[in-house]
């Protein structure tokens, strides 16, 4: 039992989980990072357009029937358009006001969505039924002895590294990416220049808000568990995870990710589990004191 | 002016206080009737009312009527406590049917102790509990007796000789769990392992990876429902496909039953509608008619709860200390408290002994185990 091979494929399973848990922290922090970087706002509410993800989908698939991918689409269309909403009710209105202001709000919203969620689908944790996703998901792609990695492991991953790639080609290759660069280094600047700023805002809160809608999809299927309270937890370890990357820095915020997916996981499995969240923010800690910009932030200059 | 006039306002209330009271008698319960564990509660105030509703229509208690009034604390320490100081400061209350978790138990129980208010928990097992105030009983068995309970039933029922424990970091799930290891160390079981994970955990993937290296014949989940539901499913779904899974109370939810990988588990429950004999029939077929399912044994335990404290209430009246000591009085079989979850008499702290039964999931319904333990 103690063997070598069986240490090895422990190792790896838990690799391979921390790996998935990482992805997902990933998706979620890139919408903190992004809004950070264009309006230097910590977007509190965005753990809950996470969590509505998740109930969104989890609807239309038990409730209205919709075979899972047209779910996965439809909701990440809406949760971009919530993020829309999101900025558009609570955040442009303050726009100039002092950055506590805007803090706060985001709070309020978080508390909002949090509780209305609560109202519409109850506090009991919600469970898709198994025989209603397509089965694949259920099945080994690749078991190697002991370990094994699922089908739906391989399908969040994949959805991750793609979506990451997406939004770099987004950010550095199209005009509106230009736009948000050049937001997130001088807002007047940029209105000078004739960048309709609140339009690149709005975009920003889209692609933000249809990653993080994605995330809680994505959670919801893997870990079978959707609750109203379930984006404040994953919101927090996000935020730790973009702030460990370098808050501002896309890059930083799949790096972060996916180093807090994997302390988590092999803390959980090697050190303690009854102190696995302590570690992970210990890790983050560590890193914040001995390089205050995060793994890969920079220290002024352009931040998306 | 203003003096007298506070002065009046205080004599109306106090006035009108006095004279409600003398109409109706408040019996408060304390549970969690929203949040995760809101499907403990229900069962225990589907019963309370029906309790309440019974006991009023034969007349009430020496001729006023029972009023069951609901609190609820979401199984938190904090609203437990909170709960606890709003009854412990209202005249009107003279006994608590409460509360249900245990670490609510635990929060609350001081402030009862000091407004000598005596409270009957129908659910909190842990240990410690009965030792810490005098005005605290239970008519439900305590964790040491059903961890202990459940290492015999593994061992002696089914055969297990290696078993893996993943327990919640509380009062309730660590107390389950140390009586489990001192009975399965007696009788030879060997436990491969203890894990843990918190309320809030949702992804049990490393801990039951750690499982999985281990082999074990069976894993310990002396947690809730909620979280039991979870990894049952995430460790099918890292190939554990032969290890057996059992809990204690805890787990006994209807949630349970919506999980294909639950098939199988079998936890220790006070109560089988099947198993209860004659003396329970009419209240399993009045909560049946009423609320449409069988009663589980939170509902049979609140049902007997109420039932103890309109007992005591008839027998020396709505005194606080006095109802204390008449519950305390109920010291022997003789006297016991004959309920539809068996007898209840208490120790001199509070406690008692209940036997304990076992069921399981057989083709997605809560079943009597066929191999019992008496």
């Amino acid at each position: 039992m103690d063997s070598l091979l069986d240490q090895s494929s422990l190792f790896l399973q838990q690799l391979v989980n921390g790996i998935t848990l990482g992805g997902v922290y990933a998706l979620i922090a890139v919408g903190y990072t992004m809004v950070y970087g264009v309006i230097q706002l910590i977007n509190f509410a965005h753990g809950e357009i996470y969590m509505l993800g998740a109930f969104l989908a989890y609807t239309m698939v038990t409730f209205l029937g919709l075979p899972f991918f047209a779910a996965f689409i439809l909701t990440i269309l809406i949760c971009s358009c919530f993020g829309i909403i999101l900025d558009v009710i609570a955040y442009r209105p303050l726009r100039n006001a002092p950055r506590l202001a805007a803090l706060i709000t985001a709070i309020g919203m978080s508390i909002f969505l949090q509780n209305l969620a609560l109202m519409i689908w109850g506090s009991q944790i919600k469970s898709y039924p198994r025989e209603i996703l397509p089965s694949i998901f259920y099945q080994t792609a690749w078991g190697l002895g002991e370990v094994t990695l699922s089908w739906l492991q391989v399908f969040i991953l994949a959805i991750t590294v793609v979506s990451m790639a997406i939004l770099h080609l987004i950010i550095h290759r199209t005009r509106i990416g230009t736009a948000m660069r050049a937001v997130s280094l001088d807002k007047t600047t940029s209105a000078l220049m004739g960048i309709k700023v609140n339009r690149v805002i709005s975009f920003t809160f889209a692609i933000g808000s249809a990653m993080g809608g994605m995330a809680g999809i994505l959670v919801g299927l893997y870990y079978n568990a959707i609750f109203p309270t379930m984006g404040y937890i994953a919101g927090i370890k996000a935020f730790a995870a973009a702030v460990l990357g370098g808050i501002g820095s896309v890059p930083g915020a799949m790096l972060g990710g996916g180093v807090l997916g994997i302390a988590e996981v092999i803390g959980a499995g090697y050190v303690s589990s009854e102190y696995r969240d302590g570690i992970s923010y210990a890790v983050m800690i560590a890193v914040i004191l001995f390089k205050p910009s995060g793994l890969i932030g920079r220290q002024i200059g352009e931040k998306a | 002016m203003k003096k007298t006039a506070l002065c009046l306002l205080i004599a109306w209330f106090s006035l009108t206080g006095a004279a409600w009271a003398g109409s109706t008698i408040k019996i408060p319960v304390a549970a969690a009737f929203t949040g995760q564990l809101a499907s403990f509660g229900e069962g225990i105030k589907n019963a309370a009312i029906l309790k309440g509703e019974e006991i009023n229509a034969a007349g009430g208690i020496n001729g006023k009527k029972v009023k069951i009034v609901l609190e609820d604390e979401l199984c938190d320490p904090k609203e437990a406590a909170t709960v606890a100081t709003k009854l412990a400061n209202d005249p009107k209350v003279s006994i608590v049917i409460g509360h249900l978790c245990s670490s609510a138990s635990l929060a609350a129980l001081p402030i009862y102790r000091d407004a000598k208010l005596p409270a009957i928990s129908p659910a909190s097992t842990n240990v410690n509990i009965g030792k810490m105030s005098p005005f605290y009983f239970r008519n439900v068995y305590k964790d040491d007796f059903q961890g202990l309970f459940l290492a015999r039933y593994a061992k002696l029922a089914r055969g297990f000789d290696k078993v893996a424990v993943f327990y919640e970091v509380n009062d309730y799930s660590m107390g389950l769990m140390t009586a489990f290891q001192k009975e399965a160390k007696k009788l030879g079981i060997k436990v491969l392992g203890t894990e843990a994970y918190t309320s809030d955990t949702t992804d049990f993937k490393p801990q039951l990876t750690k499982f999985k290296m281990m082999n074990p014949h069976a894993i310990f989940i002396p947690g809730y429902a909620p979280q039991g539901t979870l990894i049952m499913s995430q460790a099918r779904a890292l190939g554990m496909k032969n290890v057996a899974f059992f809990g204690a109370d805890g787990l006994d939810d209807d949630l349970m039953l919506k999980n294909p990988d639950a098939e199988g588990l079998f936890v220790t429950t006070p109560f089988l509608p099947d198993k209860a004999g004659p003396h329970a029939a009419g209240f399993i077929a009045a909560y049946k008619k009423k609320y449409g399912k069988e009663p589980n044994w939170f509902a049979a335990n609140a049902y007997d709860g109420v039932g103890l404290a309109a007992q005591a209430i008839a027998a020396v009246g709505e005194d606080r200390v006095k109802i204390r000591d008449y519950l305390a009085s109920l010291n022997s079989k003789e006297k016991a408290y004959k309920g539809v979850a068996g007898n209840t008499y208490f120790d001199e702290n509070g406690d008692c002994l209940k036997e304990a039964f076992v069921k399981e999931i057989r083709n997605g319904k809560w079943v009597s185990a066929e191999k019992q333990l008496q």
